[in-house]
């Protein structure tokens, strides 16, 4: 008898467990997805990490046979949920990276879609050549890169699309297409700077340059100055190629005390030391620095006294351009699970340089944000991208912000952000669009007038928004 | 003679005990140190994982007497098996739940189970051992079951790498109704 109760609990137990994984098992095969910024996280269906052509073909049948849709990510260093949508089938297309040919006489070189800078820089500097265009970091990947029209620190360059020289797009029809300014051309300047709404970039020919000797010259100056000493010094001089410019957050010289950084060509012969490419030094150090700046004023202080002393060292210092592209950036990874950073960037026309920087002053103050890092850099005038951000020859500011992740703050955030965003708006200038949707329709629709002619192209190519993710989910419908 | 064949089953009985509780420290060990992510998993945020927390701990501080005396007079393991058994079956529907509510509904019966569990084990241990060498004995006794939660939360830390938080569940609600099965092996004095 008593044999037989426990006899019965058991097998109870069984079917209830069983019950339960078989109810576990068909709901939706949930995988949590998210970016950097880790404040999108995301349920979505599964993520296919990609590494041949036949892989995103099968990723491509297998959403269309389940009605479901696609987002493709890279370096997922978005932050607004780009690379994501709720339950899509997310391909991660790090793994399709090969370098498929280099051309050293045309100086081109064609790769798949998720080779990072990094592994471009390694196959193109024992040749002596170097990216036309990337950003100043190299973390991210080309499809990524492309997808947002990123810029680097060049003078005379100007968003990445200017190196694109043509690109394979595999289409929502399941059609791949040879896209370039002559073939397809309407296809161009909407998917370089298109969020990955369009199709899926398979591999990409990009225009490459020689890899030169570059001499650092470093000034430090008050805001006020800058305007004009960039104007005539860094602009006017035949010399200069790159600059960046650092903005002081320490609260005795906020927004201020700054610094200049420009690159200058010299015609010295590139040695094999200064031509390898450099890994990130002190990543301990400079990441323990930047968290004493994250937490408290008193480290914003001593880090830029440090950053102070630090760059004028730097004062005629010889790099390779590889190496100037390849600058550090792990230092700045963060995983309190309290709190992130938020990277946000303005596009300004030079001449309202003064006004913005007097108004982001008075905004962060007035709300008391906590705002870690600001470095400026010159993008010309460039117009081809459909969602182009330079209308203008303008100074990118990019921002990078502390924030708790709770929802009062992340409110609290958002309407910063848009105070902000209504700031370069008023100066004529635009926002960037990788990062957190805060934004409000009107203020996309005011920096991106020819956003709806966008929305509309994406539903002629893509009639089904097969490809999708929450930018699109936010602003596109 | 006699007294020395019920000593020995008394301390038998005391190791089983013993084993079982460990089993069940172990089955909800394993699970308990990431229950926070599986709250923000269902898109709750800090202060929801307060509040689930604090509903567990709530319910169970008033049913604590409730049981307390109810065990005096249906026996003491009865509950014990009911509480690793009811939280072996509510661990089969963590995996299942879709949304904040259901996790409080459940953090609600998880306080019921809790309460039996603490009280009646306590209670249970003061029946089992006797007057001058109790302090040896539960000495004794929480050697293991500590033991066990310390093993749980490193073995969890571990299983949290390779699986995912289901299997966890499943894993723990497993363990949970075996140590339910081993207090079988309890012999507990019929109350009085």
């Amino acid at each position: 008898m008593r044999r037989r109760v426990w006899g019965l609990a058991i097998v109870s137990y069984a079917l209830l467990l069983a019950l339960s994984i078989f109810t576990r098992m068909k709901m939706p095969a949930g995988e949590y997805a998210s970016d950097v910024g880790r404040l999108m996280e995301i349920r979505v269906h599964k993520v296919v990490h990609i590494e041949q052509t036949d892989d995103i073909v099968d990723a491509l049948a297998e959403a269309k046979r389940k009605k479901l849709p696609i987002s493709v990510s890279g370096a997922r260093h978005s932050q607004g949920g780009q690379t994501l949508y709720e339950n899509a089938i997310v391909l991660d297309m790090k793994g399709y990276d090969r370098i498929l040919h280099i051309d050293e006489d045309r100086k081109l070189i064609r790769v798949q879609s998720g080779a990072t800078w990094e592994k471009i820089q390694k196959a193109i500097q024992p040749l002596g050549l170097a990216m036309r265009i990337m950003q100043s970091q190299n973390l991210f990947t080309v499809g990524g890169s492309m997808s947002v029209n990123a810029h680097g620190r060049d003078l005379g360059e100007g968003p990445l699309i200017d190196s694109v020289e043509s690109f394979r797009l595999l289409l929502a029809s399941g059609e791949k297409l040879q896209i370039s300014r002559t073939e397809n051309a309407e296809l161009f300047p909407l998917v370089i700077g298109g969020y990955g709404l369009f199709g899926i970039i398979l591999d990409a020919d990009l225009r490459l340059t020689d890899d030169a000797v570059y001499k650092k010259h470093v000034v430090p100056l008050d805001y006020q100055a800058f305007p004009e000493y960039f104007r005539e010094q860094v602009l006017r001089s035949p010399d200069s190629v790159m600059a960046i410019a650092r903005m002081s957050v320490a609260p005795d010289s906020f927004l201020k005390d700054m610094f200049v950084t420009a690159y200058l060509k010299t015609d010295e012969a590139l040695t094999e030391d200064l031509a390898e490419l450099n890994d990130e030094r002190f990543v301990g150090i400079t990441k323990f620095a930047f968290g004493l700046s994250r937490k408290f004023d008193w480290g914003k202080g001593a880090v830029w006294r440090l950053q102070k002393k630090g760059y004028l060292v730097e004062e005629e210092e010889r790099i390779s351009r590889n190496n100037a592209m390849r600058p550090a950036a792990s230092f700045m990874e963060y995983a309190d699970t309290q709190k992130t950073d938020l990277l946000q960037e303005y596009f300004i026309p030079v001449d309202r340089f003064l006004p913005f920087v007097d108004g982001l002053r008075r905004i962060v103050r007035e709300d008391e944000l906590n705002l870690l890092n600001v470095t400026i850099r010159y993008v010309p005038k460039n117009k081809e991208a459909m969602l182009s951000y330079a209308g203008h020859d303008s100074y990118a500011f990019v921002l990078l912000f502390n924030t708790k992740r709770t929802a009062p703050a992340l409110q609290r955030m958002e309407l910063s952000t848009r105070r902000l965003i209504d700031l370069a708006l008023e100066q004529g200038g635009t926002y960037y669009l990788p990062y957190q949707l805060y934004g409000t329709t009107r203020q996309i629709k005011e920096a991106y007038p020819n956003i709806d002619a966008f929305y509309v192209a994406k539903r002629v190519w893509d009639p089904g928004l097969l490809f999708m993710n929450e930018l699109y989910a936010r602003y596109g419908r | 003679m006699r007294k020395q064949i019920h000593e020995g089953r008394e301390r038998s009985a005391l190791r089983w005990m013993m084993l079982s509780q460990s089993m069940m420290t172990f089955g909800g060990g394993i699970v308990f140190p990431f229950y926070l992510i599986f709250v923000k998993e269902i898109g709750g945020d800090f202060t929801e994982y307060g509040i689930a927390y604090g509903l567990f701990t709530l319910c169970s501080a008033y049913l604590n007497g409730v049981f307390g005396k109810s065990s005096d007079r249906y026996g003491r393991k009865r509950f014990l098996l009911l509480s690793a058994w009811g939280t072996a079956l509510l661990f089969l529907v963590f995996p299942i739940v879709t949304d904040i509510w259901q996790i409080y509904a459940l953090q609600i019966l998880m306080g019921v189970f809790g309460a039996m569990q603490k009280t009646c084990e306590k209670a249970l241990l003061a029946d089992m051992t006797e007057e001058g060498r109790r302090g040896e004995q539960i000495g004794r006794y929480h050697i293991g079951v500590s033991i066990c939660s310390g093993l749980a939360v490193m073995a969890g830390g571990v299983l949290i790498d390779l699986f995912t938080l289901d299997v966890m569940f499943y894993l723990g609600s497993i363990v949970l109704f075996l140590s339910g099965l081993m207090l079988s092996g309890v012999g507990e004095k019929t109350p009085t």
